[in-house]
């Protein structure tokens, strides 16, 4: 049998899939054309699984540098009649939230999907803020899916969605839904494939202020006329019950935890449940049955009082003598939990806990102190703690003559150097948002007597580093910048950008050099180093440092994990390097303290390599000061 | 039909968690089993710790196990085992590799790793039973150290309570991998199989 795939042509056949995939899925039985994004958790996986498919189903997907670009390369290509999306993090969606705010004057001519992927707990992001308040902004109506198969389903509706009434959609989903795994049934495939056609349309496409005049109402009216199909649309659903004194308006994921907590609780026939997958516009007539028939309501939602402040407003509007609950017992923080709406329905309805949650809370504290912290390292070779070692010689060295207390300051940005925000590189002082290290490091230059070293990688480079960059040129801000090149986008899965010579589909590209852009913005001092030769590359960092002006290192060396993968497929053989017992001082743990690389490790005062951990960089053996540390030798 | 059926997956990053729960989720979809669950990716996941879930049944719904609800915990490695024992329900099963995975913080001296007999003890009074088996060096008996996680598939199938056949997992492993490397994996699944019946 033919192994089941998001390109197959089997309509109600069901394939395992990853959340994210089944969005890419819904995308293709549109019959999605063009798709557009930079990689960020938890959305990556949507265009990667679209990439990996394209030239067989004749589509175009490509990484863009940035989230801003990846939204005009979809709204381009709606604009020109043909089937779009874009897929993006929730912070992402800051970055493209200025042609997005126009984009929703301008309607879709071609269904025009934007995924937001939203990180309730910050698993992986700087923060948790909620998509939906964005699409409140610039009137997007939002579905919000329940499940994964949900998901397929509403990316699948959403382009239809789109063209019927003009306007472009917003997909909210969250960690739980894009990184959630289920069984999905397959639809239809979409055959149909469109030809661009651009007609010339001023008064709907070129936003001087006339045409925005003009635009608003028309955006408003388009708005409206979702508000009223909102009702309609198979996502919302009210489940009454006869006697529920309590309704329960669930919203996106929000439902999954709600069925299963009315049924632990064995309330099922004594609440009514209004699911909501669009909660933008909000199905008004059906929250107003619910209303109407209950009275206390509880809003269940991850994160923000979104609908709850609706709920709230058309209580008030109507007066209905109903209490809503939201907010106040189903936390703000975090991701949502079957436990966690159990716990807030059976505050209401009086019922005990199917199971003694205060126990479960004893057993975790009683473990905690047994448990060793584990957080998330540099890998072992990774090229990025060679070149922090050598970004804290080079810093240290001249931080002493500022003065005897100065530190350097280290403006951090994100990607996996965002790990060397711990012991033992406590290189990230600031981390705030995709290029904000340079950004950051600018400011500081002028009210700081201190060594600036801002770094980020070379993905970030591309994505935003480059107006920082030149604005320290322009400025004449004092700061050393450093990308880590390590040649790919490694924490969201190692997709390739414009310094890899490669795109999305495989395809040979252009390979940019950070170091050819920053001479080209007007960097007087740019220099590579290879952060593997340690004391070079020190040396190197340490030039750029006392450089009067902006400096730029490029710091390149290959990224661990694609090395070593690359060398097993070749069948290269990887020569660990070990500790000599003879010459290792047991009293002076320098490769730990300095490194932290995992696969050093030590148990009861003895220090050794663990062999099938290290990747044979050597960067151990250059900090060693009793050269105790060698490679290890065949036979 | 299958009400709920609640596996938490625990290891550490580079384990083969994922791969794991893929496996068990292709099985159930041949099985015509209904299937839910989730992961954590990304920032999560350089060295630290991993889960993943796996849900059967036609009453679930949610990514998640509920808390107080596991059925079975799989502990990839000791210490992560014990960090998602409150998951668990009363009665609930463990089944543990006992070779740990010592994090950096250890070496750093930032924080102590916790004896074998004092995470047993834990677990024993936990759950309502702990499987233990050496499942890294069942591993390298079977030919490949990287198989840790597939030893542990077969310890979780030799407890016999899944909902999905031996049969199909053992040919979901077979088809997944290349026909050098399937002999080792299926391998390393009876190893962790017969371990766990043992135990």
């Amino acid at each position: 049998m033919k192994e089941l795939t998001i390109s197959s042509d089997a309509p109600g056949q069901k394939l395992f899939a990853l959340g994210n995939e089944a969005i890419a899925r819904g995308a293709i039985e549109a019959g999605v054309q063009v798709a557009a994004a930079y990689p960020g958790t938890p959305s990556s996986e949507i265009v990667g699984a679209l990439a990996g498919v394209a030239r067989e189903l004749d589509m175009y997907v490509e990484w863009s540098t940035n989230e801003k670009v990846a939204f005009e390369v979809a709204l381009g290509a709606s604009i020109c009649g043909v089937r779009a999306m874009s897929a993006m993090k929730h912070v992402g969606v800051n970055v493209a939230h200025d042609p997005l705010m126009t984009a929703s004057h301008i309607g879709a001519k071609g269904g025009l999907v934007l995924v937001a992927a939203d990180d309730p707990w910050a698993w992986s992001s700087q923060n948790e803020q909620d998509s939906r308040y964005v699409a409140l902004q610039g009137y997007i109506p939002v579905l919000e899916p329940s499940s994964v198969q949900e998901a397929k389903d509403m990316v699948a509706d959403a382009f239809a969605l789109s063209e019927e009434f003009g306007q472009l959609f917003m997909l909210r989903s969250v960690t739980r839904i894009s990184h959630g795994r289920g069984d999905i049934v397959l639809g239809e495939l979409s055959r149909e494939r469109r030809n661009g056609s651009f007609q010339k349309e001023p008064d709907r496409l070129a936003y001087v202020p006339r045409v925005a005049r003009l635009n608003k109402p028309l955006m408003l009216e388009r708005f409206r006329r979702i508000a009223e199909a909102a009702d309609t649309l198979p996502y919302n659903r009210l489940e009454m019950r006869d006697k529920a004194g309590l309704g329960i308006i669930a919203c996106g994921l929000s439902y999954s935890y709600t069925m299963e907590a009315v049924r632990w609780l064995g309330v099922e026939d004594e609440v009514s449940i209004l699911k909501i997958g669009t909660p933008h516009p909000l199905p008004m007539k059906l929250i107003l049955e619910l209303l109407k028939s209950v009275r206390e309501v509880l809003v269940v939602e991850e994160l923000d009082p979104f609908v709850e402040l609706h709920v709230k407003a058309v209580v008030g509007e109507h007066g209905i003598p109903v209490k809503v609950h939201g907010k106040d017992i189903v936390p703000a923080i975090g991701e949502l939990s079957t436990r966690k709406v159990t716990e807030a329905i059976a505050g209401l309805t009086g019922k005990r806990f199917p199971v003694d949650f205060a126990r479960l809370d004893r057993l975790e504290q009683e473990v905690a102190p047994l448990l060793p912290s584990r957080p998330p390292t540099l890998c072992p070779g990774c090229s990025h703690r060679a070149s922090f070692r050598a970004i804290n010689m080079a810093a240290q060295r001249v931080a002493k003559e500022y003065g005897e207390d100065v530190e350097p300051i280290y403006p951090g940005d994100i990607g996996c150097y965002t790990l060397a925000l711990t012991p033992p590189q406590n290189a990230v002082d600031t981390c705030v948002c995709m290029g904000g290290s340079f950004g950051l490091a600018n400011g500081m230059a002028h009210v700081m007597h201190a060594p600036i070293i801002a770094h980020l990688g070379d993905s970030t480079f591309f994505h935003s580093g480059i107006p920082p960059l030149i604005n320290a040129v322009y400025n004449k801000a004092n700061i050393t910048m450093v990308v880590l090149d390590n040649s790919a986008t490694a924490m969201t899965g190692f997709q390739p950008h414009p310094g890899t010579g490669q795109t999305a589909t495989g395809d040979e590209a252009v390979s940019l050099k950070a170091e050819e852009v920053a001479r080209a913005c007007g960097v007087a001092f740019v220099e590579v180093a290879d952060p593997r030769d340690l004391k070079a590359a020190a040396e190197t960092i340490e030039r750029a440092i006392r450089f009067p002006g902006p400096a730029v290192v490029v710091s390149r060396g290959p990224c661990a994990a694609i090395e070593l993968r690359e060398k097993r497929q070749a069948g290269e053989k990887i020569v660990p390097y070990y500790i000599d017992r003879e010459k290792c001082n047991p009293k002076c743990d320098a490769c730990i303290k300095l490194l932290g690389c995992p696969a050093i490790v030590k148990q009861q005062e003895r220090k050794a390599i663990d062999a099938p951990l290290c990747t044979g960089c050597g960067l151990c053996a250059q900090v060693c000061p009793y050269k105790a540390i060698v490679e290890e030798r065949s036979g | 039909m299958m009400k709920e059926f609640n596996i938490l997956l625990a290891g550490v990053g580079g384990q083969g968690v994922i791969l794991m729960s893929e496996l068990l989720g292709r099985a159930a979809i041949a099985d015509g089993l209904r299937i839910r669950g989730s992961e954590i990716l990304g920032m999560a996941v350089r060295g630290g710790s991993v889960t993943s879930i796996i849900r059967i049944g036609d009453d679930v719904h949610g990514p998640l196990v509920p808390q107080g609800k596991c059925h079975i915990l799989m502990g990839l490695e000791p210490s992560e085992a014990l960090r998602h024992a409150s998951y668990l329900a009363e009665s609930g099963l463990v089944i543990l590799n006992t070779t740990p995975v010592i994090p950096f913080t250890v070496s750093l001296g930032q924080s102590d790793y916790p004896a074998l007999s004092q995470v047993l003890e834990k677990l024993s009074a936990i759950a309502g039973g702990v499987i233990k088996l050496d499942a890294s060096k069942a591993a390298v008996e079977a030919g490949s150290p990287l198989t840790t996680n597939i030893v542990m598939l077969g310890a979780l199938f030799g407890v016999e309570l899944l909902p999905i056949k031996t049969s199909t997992i053992k040919e979901t492993i077979q088809a997944r991998f290349s026909p050098g490397l399937a002999p080792i994996n299926i391998r390393a699944f009876d190893l962790g199989y017969e371990a766990a019946g043992k135990d």
